[in-house]
């Protein structure tokens, strides 16, 4: 029997179509060995948490690059929390003052990867921090 | 562990890591004759203002006139926009560049359920003509030049119309505007906004809007073709020239459909191009795209005009090189990159702000990105000899190299059908994120160094130098506000009589012009969703891209 892989849903909420960070992080997760969910843009809190619990995953991931971080974030960390998924690592990448990485934080976001971020750490973050079953 | 002495001694012997440049073309360790012996000064490179125009399309170049220092803004209510406008007039800038927010690029107004949260947020929320009044308010359009960040073409033709209904409010001929709107559809989908351009309609709204402009004002920049935002999506820089002049060609062949000659509208084509962190390439790139473009209208398209030759482009630093590690680095990044831009050759130039990779630029960064164009300007005198590095051998060999992969590209793009239908088949697609993915190993690896990410890390910032913008969460209320009012208050008699003129004009073919259309509805208060929306609707769309709101006119 092989290992579960760590299964990762990648996501942007909302109207921003800035999607080239998504894509390559979701290609490098997948060169790091995990199984990625590319759910694309324009999506919303229920798509992003049907998709979740449908695929089953173990992180999920918000790329937010036109200061929306803060409305969106917030509230699908609470969606999540409501559908109960409290076991799924949640975190978000992008264009992020680090100023504003407390406030993530304390509502329910799990790491923030600001633009710049390079990938081991992520995938090592992923790795330590998943609290499912493997 | 390395010591201090220890990193001090790797340091020392520290060499450049890639003979190539950041494209990957392969680099001599110097260049002399026998590199451009095959270089005809004539034929290949001609003095400033020469066919080829390699050079630079003026034989004076900056004497004649500056490059036009513009720094793209919009953020928060139309009247904040508007007092950063003035700003910027204020402090010395030379032209004035709008950038609208998400949903306005898409089409949608404020009222949107999926614009929630993305009002006003990343540029500025100009629904209506009363918006747009408001964000050109004690700014006299007949003594400045427009320039509008906005792509996809039938929100172009409704923005547009809004400022031309401005212009004739303050009493300017709309032949006396000077400015540009970008109006590039074909470049807009692989920039996230694909959901939203169909691209046969997209196509017809951006020809519309060329043949308009080309009878009504003649002063006008009629579609701006951006091959910036596509560089932005991560190619390299000799598929930035063929990407973008696939795209281009392909505009002017289906304007010449309209039975306009190519020197009727050429002229008034523009570009915008990307100046990355690759300071020789950078140049080289704009040198080579000049002799291109000046190539294809002459020899393809058989312009006489030599206007018509003109590669004209504005250039903006590379936004995808800043990064917020060590933010105040980017200042030093955007000052290089303007320096080959305008090394280059550049009309006009927005610096970026050194805290883009973190937040909305404040006042003051967008001050500094202002202030880097005015040294370059006044101080460096790098403007007062056209083309000042040509005849290196470096660069001129270097100039042939990425003319030689760029019209490799071209030549692939052509046996395909053209852009249109390489955009149609995911050609563009596919070429994007292989780029892509290839410069973001290339950095995971080292292989490619980026300051403060791979190499010379600091721990992380906890704040941003010079503080950070954001936008007042009541601009959404507000906006909201201000359209239901107006939805209540407009005549609705004479909407009404606009948008099925504006329908019946939208069911009579490509070929029909829809600007004089799109412009009485804007006049009648009609706003940006529902004249869209009834453009779409005649073309047998749904009237909302997005599938949620319903047209309070016509049913889907």
């Amino acid at each position: 029997m092989g290992e579960r892989k760590i299964r990762v849903l990648i996501s942007k909420i909302g109207l921003d179509g800035h999607d080239r960070g998504a894509k390559a992080v979701t290609a490098l997760l997948r060169e790091g060995g995990m199984e990625v969910v590319y759910l694309g843009t324009y999506q919303t809190s229920e798509t992003i948490i049907q998709a979740a619990m449908q695929e089953d995953v173990d992180v999920v991931g918000l790329s937010c690059l036109c200061g929306e971080h803060l409305k969106h974030a917030p509230e699908l960390a609470q969606k999540l929390k409501e559908a109960k998924l409290n076991d799924v690592l949640f975190v978000v990448g992008g264009v992020v003052p680090w100023e504003d990485i407390p406030a993530l934080k304390e509502n329910g976001v799990d790491a923030v990867f600001p633009a710049g971020s390079l990938m081991d750490p992520i995938v090592d973050y992923l790795k330590e921090n998943t609290r499912r079953r493997n | 562990m390395a010591t201090e002495v220890d990193k001090l001694e790797q340091a020392y012997r520290e060499k450049p890591k890639r003979p190539s440049t950041w494209s990957g073309l392969p680099l001599q360790e110097f260049y002399g004759p026998p590199d451009v012996a095959g270089v005809d000064y004539g034929q290949d490179v001609g003095d400033p203002g020469d066919y080829p125009l390699t050079r630079g399309i003026h034989k004076d170049m900056y004497r004649g006139r500056y490059w036009t220092r513009r720094e793209v803004s919009g953020f928060g209510l139309p009247e904040e926009s508007n007092r950063r406008l003035r700003f910027h007039m204020e402090e010395g800038a030379s032209g004035l560049s709008v950038i609208f927010d998400l949903p306005v690029q898409m089409g949608l107004d404020a009222d949107h359920p999926k614009a929630r949260g993305e009002v006003g947020v990343q540029g500025a929320p100009i629904n209506t003509f009363r918006d747009m009044d408001t964000l050109l308010h004690d700014i006299p359009l007949d003594k400045i030049t427009m320039s509008f960040d906005e792509s996809v073409s039938l929100c172009c033709a409704v923005t547009l119309a809004q400022y031309v209904a401005v212009a004739q409010k303050q009493g300017v001929d709309p032949s006396n505007l000077r400015g540009t709107i970008q109006n590039d559809s074909l470049h807009i989908r692989y920039c996230g906004f694909g959901i939203s351009t169909p691209v046969d309609l997209s196509v017809k709204m951006s020809v519309d809007i060329i043949e308009y402009c080309t009878r009504h004002m003649p002063s006008w920049n009629t579609i701006n073709i951006n091959l910036y935002d596509l560089r932005e999506t991560g190619i390299n820089a000799p598929q930035e020239i063929a990407f973008g002049l696939s795209m281009a060609s392909s505009y002017i062949e289906e304007t010449l459909k309209r039975g306009l000659s190519v020197d009727d509208f050429a002229p008034r084509m523009a570009f915008y191009c990307s100046s990355h962190v690759d300071f020789f390439e950078e140049i080289a790139k704009l040198r080579a795209a000049r002799k291109i473009w000046a190539k294809i209208m002459k020899e393809r398209f058989g312009a006489e005009d030599p206007r018509s030759w003109r590669f004209r482009f504005g250039v903006h630093t590379a936004g995808c090189s800043l990064v917020p590690q060590q933010p105040l680095n980017n200042a030093i990044r955007i000052a290089y990159q303007a320096l080959a831009a305008v090394l280059g050759g550049a009309q006009s130039l927005h610096c970026c702000s050194y805290d883009e990779p973190i937040c909305l630029p404040t006042e003051n960064s967008n001050v500094l990105a202002l202030r880097t164009q005015q040294i370059l300007a006044f101080e460096t005198g790098v403007a007062n000899v056209a083309d000042p590095l040509g005849g290196s051998y470096y660069i001129e060999s270097l100039t042939q190299q990425l003319e030689e992969e760029a019209q490799r590209i071209l030549d692939e793009i052509d046996g395909m059908g053209g852009a249109i239908a390489a955009s149609r088949n995911a050609w563009f697609d596919r070429e994007i994120d292989k780029a892509a993915l290839t410069h973001q190993q290339q950095v995971e690896s080292g292989e490619k160094t980026v300051v403060g990410v791979n190499a010379f890390v600091q721990p992380p910032e906890t704040e941003t130098p010079g503080g950070v913008l954001r936008v007042a969460s009541e601009t959404e209320e507000e906006m909201v506000r201000r359209l239901r009012e107006l939805k209540q208050t407009r005549d609705q008699t004479r909407l009404r009589k606009t948008i099925d003129e504006l329908r019946r004009h939208a069911e009579m073919g490509e070929k029909e012009n829809l600007i004089p259309f799109v412009l009485d509805a804007v006049k009648a208060d009609a706003s940006m969703a529902e004249t869209i929306g009834t453009i779409r609707q005649a073309y047998g769309m749904s009237y909302d891209p997005l599938e949620v709101v319903q047209s309070p006119f016509f049913k889907d």
